[in-house]
C-alpha cells in the first residue's frame, strides 16, 4: 500500500485519498422504536480515509449504535429507523432504497465486542466471507486465508492447525481470528466495537499493535471505553454524550485541550 | 439441656415438618420411577415366557409331521399361483382376440335365456301341438310364438344382453342376432350358423392355449391330493397330542370335582375320570408312519409337477394380443426358475424331516425375530414372525419422517430466523395446536377423507403406475398422518435448538456480507445440527409408538412388503407392531402363546423407543451446548 491513497482491491468504488472523508454523516437522528424517542440526535461528522477514528463516551451515549448504523447492522432490529439525516459512504447514501445491506457489508467489515468465531475450523472461519460470495477455488481461498492470518499476526501461531476448531484458541487469538476473518474479504472500512473489552492486558496490547498495522490498509472506526486505548491507537476522536456528538477533533486535541467542558470532565475521569 | 437453638414445632412419627415436606416431593418422583420399573418387569416377565412355549409349540409342529406337510403346502401353494396366473392370462387373451366372437356367443346365450324364461308356456303349447300333429293348432301356436319373439326382440335391452359391450361397433351383427332370435324354434333348439361358426373359430384359435392351460392345471393333481390327505392326518395327530397332554389335567379336575359331589353325579364323574387314559408319552413315531411312507409319493408328485409344468409353460403361446396376458405369461416364465429352485429346496427340507429331531432353542428364537409370517387363529398352525410387523412400522415411520422432517425444520428455521414477530405469534401456536388433535380424530379423517382423495389423485395421468393406489388404506396414508403428528414435536425441539445458537454467530455472518439464507444454511443449521438430529430422533420415537392412526389407516394386512414394487411398496396396506397389539390383545386368552407373543412385540417396541430416546439424549448432552 502506498501512502497517498487507500486502494481497495475488491471495490468497484473509487479510491479515496488519505484524509479525504470516506464516511460523511449529516444531521443523523436514529431511533430504535420507530421514531418515538431518538437514540442518536442530529449527528454530523466526517471520518477520514486511512485513519483510525475512535468513538468514546459513557455507556448508553450511542457510540455503538452509531457504529452499527454504518454497516446497517441495526436492520436486524425491526423497529429501528433513521429519522433524519443521512450517512454517505464513498459518496453513496447507504440508506437509499436501492442499496443492499449485504453488498454494503462486503465493503464494511465489523469486529465485535465479544470474540465470536464460528464453531468451524480456523481455515473455514477465515474463508467464510469469501465462500458466501461464491468463491470456492481452493487456491484463491488458501492464499486469502494465509494473507489474512499473516496480516492479523496469527499465521505463525496457527499455521499448523488450520483445520482444528477455532474454539480451541485462546481469547486473544480468537479475537485476532475474527479480525482476520473480517479483512479476508478486503473491506475498505473496518468497524471495531470495543474489540478488547473481553481481553486481558497482554492480548489487548497485541490487538492494539495490530490496529496500528492495519491502519495502512484500512480505514478503521473503533468504539472504546478505554480512553488510554483511544489515545494510543486513534488519530481522531469523537466524544458522545446522551446520543449527541459533543466534540470531534484530533485525538491529541480531545485529550490535551478539549474545547467543551463536558469533554474535559469525561477525559479527565470526573464522570463516566 | 440446651435452652437455645432447639428445633421448633411438633414431630410426627419422629420426623419434623421439613422432613415430611421433603418426603412428599421425593415420594412423587419415586412413584414414577417405581412404576416404570414395575412396567418393565412385568413386560419382560410375560414376554420372555414366550420363548419356552414357542419352542415347545415348534417341537410339536415337528413331531406331529405338520412341519413336513408345511413344506408340501408351500410347494402346492406356489404351484397354484401358476395355475391362477395361467387362467387369468387365458381369459385376458381370449377377450382380446375374440371380443366379437365371444360377444356373439354370450349374447346368443343371454338371448336364449330370456326367450326360454319368458316363452316357456308358449313353447310347451307348440310342442304339444306338434306331438298331436294338429295342423291348425301348430299354425296357431307357431304364430303366437313368432309374435312373442318379435315383441321380445323389439323390447330387449342391448345393455343387459351384451353386458360387457363386446358387440359395440358391430351393429349389423347385433341385428343379425335379433333376426336369428326371431326365427328361433324352441323345439328344434338349433343354433344359428354364424353363432356356431363364431364358437368354432374361438375354439380353434384358442386351441393351443387351452391345451397348455390344461397341462398346467393337471400338473399338480397328485401333489394336491397328497396334500389334502396328509393335512388331515397331521391335523389329527396334533389334536390328539394336545388332548393327551391335557388328559392329566382333565382327570385331576374331574377327581377334584367329584369329592364335592354326592350320589349319582359323583359316580358319573368318577367313571368319566376313570375313562381318561394317561399316556406317559404320545406315540408320535407310530402315528407319523404314514408320512414316512408318503415321502416317496411326494418325491414323485413333485417330479411330475416339474415336468408337466415345464411342458405346459413351454406350450404357452408366444404371440399374444392382450398386453395383460403377455405380462402375466412373462411373469410365469420369469418366475418358473425361481419357483422350481424353491421347490427343490423345500423338497430337500421335507425329505430331511425327522419327527424326533430336536428343535434348537436358538432356532425357535430366530423364528420369531426373523419369521416372515404372522398367522394367528389359523386352523392349521399359528406362526409368530416379527418381520412383517417390524418392516411395516419402519416403512410407515420412514414415510412419516420423509415428510415431517423437511416441513418441521423448514418451519422452525422460518419462525426462528426469518419471520416477523407477528408471524411468529401466529405460526408457533398453530403448529403446537396440531398436537391437540386426538389421534382417533386424525385416523377418522384419514379413513373418510384423505384415503379417498389420495386414491383419486393417484389415478392422475402423470403419476407413474407403481405409485397408483389400489387400496384406500395403506402405509402412505398412515405415514402422512403420522408426519402431521410428528411435526409439532420436531418443530418445537428444532426451534429450541436454533434458539440456542448464539446471536453473535448471526451478527458475525451478516457483518461479513452473508445473506440471511446463507447465514441459516452455513452457520446456524450446522451449529444446531445436533439439536436438530435429536429432534428428528424424538419425532421418530413419537411416530413409531403411535397406535390409533396406524390401526385405523394402515390397512392392517400382515405381509412382508413386496420389494419388487420398489417405492410402490409405500402404497401397499401394511400392519405395525403397535397396531397388532391393539388389534389382537382383546381377543387372546391370558397365558396363551399368542398372548405372550404380543407381549414380546410390545417389549421389542419398548426397546426401540427406549434406545431412540437414549440416543437423542446422548446427542443433546454431548454436542448440544455449542
Amino acid at each position: 500500500m502506498n501512502d497517498s491513497s487507500v486502494t481497495l482491491d475488491s471495490a468497484d468504488a473509487p479510491a479515496i485519498a488519505v484524509n479525504e472523508p470516506i464516511i460523511s454523516i449529516d444531521d443523523l437522528s436514529f431511533s430504535y422504536d420507530l421514531g418515538k424517542t431518538n437514540t442518536l440526535r442530529n449527528i454530523s461528522l466526517e471520518i477520514p480515509a486511512g485513519k483510525v477514528t475512535a468513538f468514546i463516551g459513557p455507556s448508553g451515549c450511542g457510540k455503538s449504535t452509531l457504529l452499527r448504523c454504518l454497516n446497517r447492522m441495526n436492520d436486524l432490529v425491526d423497529t429501528a429507523k433513521v429519522t433524519t439525516g443521512k450517512i454517505s459512504i464513498l459518496g453513496q447514501d447507504i440508506n437509499a432504497p436501492d442499496v443492499e445491506a449485504i453488498e454494503l457489508r462486503k465493503h464494511i467489515g465489523m469486529v465485535f465486542q465479544k470474540y465470536n468465531p464460528f464453531p468451524k475450523s480456523i481455515y473455514e472461519n477465515v474463508a467464510y466471507g469469501l465462500r458466501v460470495q461464491g468463491i470456492n477455488s481452493k487456491s484463491v481461498l488458501d492464499q486469502a486465508v494465509e494473507e489474512s492470518l499473516q496480516k492479523s499476526a496469527l499465521w505463525s501461531e496457527v499455521k499448523d492447525r488450520l483445520n482444528t476448531s477455532a474454539l480451541g484458541l485462546s481469547g486473544g487469538q480468537q479475537q485476532r481470528l475474527c479480525i482476520a476473518r473480517t479483512i479476508a474479504v478486503k473491506p475498505q472500512i473496518v468497524l471495531m466495537d470495543e474489540p478488547c473489552s473481553a481481553l486481558d492486558p497482554i492480548a489487548t496490547a497485541r490487538i492494539e499493535e495490530l490496529i496500528a498495522e492495519l491502519q495502512q490498509d484500512f480505514t478503521i472506526v473503533i468504539v472504546t471505553h478505554n480512553m488510554q486505548q483511544a489515545t494510543r491507537v486513534s488519530d481522531r476522536t469523537a466524544f458522545f454524550y446522551l446520543g449527541e456528538l459533543i466534540e470531534y477533533d484530533e485525538t491529541s486535541t480531545i485529550f490535551g485541550n478539549p474545547k467543551v467542558k463536558q469533554t474535559e470532565d469525561y477525559v479527565s475521569g470526573r464522570f463516566g | 439441656m440446651a435452652k437455645h437453638f432447639q428445633r421448633q414445632g411438633r414431630r410426627i412419627l419422629g420426623l419434623d415438618k421439613q422432613s415430611w415436606i421433603k418426603g412428599f416431593f421425593g415420594g412423587n418422583a419415586g412413584i414414577s420411577i417405581v412404576v416404570l420399573f414395575l412396567i418393565c418387569f412385568f413386560l419382560m416377565l410375560e414376554a420372555f415366557r414366550f420363548f419356552p412355549s414357542h419352542h415347545e409349540g415348534l417341537q410339536v409342529y415337528r413331531k406331529s409331521g405338520q412341519e413336513y406337510v408345511g413344506h408340501l403346502m408351500e410347494q402346492a401353494d406356489g404351484y397354484q399361483e401358476f395355475v391362477s396366473f395361467t387362467n387369468q392370462a387365458y381369459f385376458a387373451e381370449y377377450d382380446a382376440r375374440y371380443t366379437k366372437e365371444r360377444g356373439i356367443k354370450d349374447s346368443w346365450d343371454a338371448l336364449l335365456g330370456e326367450i326360454e324364461d319368458e316363452g316357456e308356456d308358449l313353447a310347451e303349447v307348440l310342442e304339444d301341438a306338434r306331438d298331436e300333429e294338429d295342423e291348425a293348432a301348430i299354425a296357431e301356436a307357431e304364430g303366437a310364438y313368432r309374435t312373442f319373439l318379435k315383441d321380445l326382440t323389439a323390447s330387449v335391452s342391448r345393455q343387459s344382453i351384451d353386458s360387457f359391450g363386446r358387440l359395440e361397433g358391430h351393429d349389423d351383427t347385433w341385428e343379425k342376432l335379433l333376426l336369428a332370435a326371431q326365427t328361433y324354434d324352441p323345439v328344434e333348439e338349433e343354433t344359428p350358423d354364424f353363432v356356431a361358426e363364431a364358437i368354432q373359430v374361438q375354439k380353434e384359435g384358442m386351441h393351443s392355449f387351452t391345451e397348455a392351460k390344461g397341462e398346467i392345471a393337471a400338473a399338480g393333481t397328485e401333489l394336491k391330493d397328497l396334500r389334502s390327505k396328509l393335512v388331515a392326518i397331521t391335523a389329527k395327530i396334533a389334536e390328539d397330542a394336545e388332548a393327551g397332554q391335557s388328559a392329566r389335567a382333565r382327570k385331576e379336575a374331574l377327581l377334584a370335582g367329584a369329592t364335592k359331589m354326592e350320589g349319582e353325579d359323583k359316580a358319573a364323574a368318577l367313571e368319566e375320570a376313570e375313562k381318561i387314559v394317561i399316556q406317559d408319552e404320545f406315540p408320535f413315531g407310530e402315528r407319523v408312519q404314514p408320512l414316512e411312507e408318503a415321502k416317496e409319493a411326494h418325491r414323485q408328485a413333485v417330479a411330475k409337477m416339474r415336468t408337466k409344468l415345464a411342458v405346459g409353460i413351454a406350450k404357452l403361446p408366444a404371440q399374444l394380443e392382450s398386453d395383460k396376458a403377455a405380462q402375466l405369461i412373462a411373469q410365469i416364465k420369469n418366475g418358473q426358475e425361481r419357483f422350481l429352485d424353491n421347490v427343490d429346496r423345500s423338497l430337500e427340507k421335507a425329505q430331511d424331516w425327522e419327527f424326533d429331531k430336536d428343535v434348537g432353542f436358538f432356532e425357535s428364537v430366530a423364528k420369531f425375530f426373523f419369521g416372515r409370517d404372522w398367522i394367528t387363529n389359523s386352523s392349521w398352525t399359528n406362526v409368530y414372525g416379527l418381520l412383517p410387523l417390524l418392516t411395516g412400522s419402519v416403512v410407515i415411520s420412514c414415510i412419516a419422517l420423509f415428510f415431517a422432517v423437511p416441513l418441521s425444520i423448514g418451519a422452525a428455521i422460518y419462525v426462528n430466523r426469518l419471520a416477523t414477530l407477528r408471524e411468529q405469534n401466529l405460526i408457533k401456536p398453530s403448529i403446537e395446536m396440531i398436537q391437540a388433535i386426538p389421534s382417533i380424530v386424525l385416523g377418522f379423517f384419514g379413513i373418510m377423507v384423505l384415503g379417498q382423495h389420495l386414491q383419486d389423485w393417484s389415478q392422475a395421468a402423470w403419476v407413474p403406475e407403481f405409485l397408483q393406489i389400489k387400496d384406500r388404506l395403506n402405509a402412505f396414508n398412515a405415514g402422512l398422518l403420522l408426519a402431521l403428528m410428528a411435526v409439532p414435536t420436531i418443530f418445537t425441539l428444532c426451534e429450541d435448538a436454533l434458539n440456542n445458537v448464539p446471536r453473535a454467530y448471526t451478527e458475525a455472518s451478516l457483518a461479513l456480507g452473508a445473506s440471511k439464507l446463507q447465514t441459516v444454511t452455513r452457520v446456524i443449521v450446522p451449529t444446531a445440527i445436533s439439536g436438530i438430529l435429536a429432534a428428528v430422533l424424538l419425532g421418530l420415537g413419537r411416530v413409531i409408538g403411535e397406535t390409533m392412526v396406524v390401526l385405523l389407516v394402515a390397512g392392517n394386512r400382515i405381509s412382508m412388503p413386496d420389494w419388487g414394487q420398489g417405492l410402490g411398496l409405500m402404497m401397499q396396506p401394511t400392519h405395525t407392531m403397535t397396531g397388532i397389539i391393539a388389534q389382537e390383545m382383546p381377543e387372546v386368552g391370558e397365558g396363551t402363546l399368542h398372548y405372550r407373543a404380543l407381549f414380546l412385540v410390545g417389549l421389542v417396541l419398548f426397546s426401540i423407543s427406549l434406545s431412540i430416546n437414549i440416543t437423542a439424549q446422548r446427542i443433546i448432552k454431548r454436542l448440544g451446548n455449542v
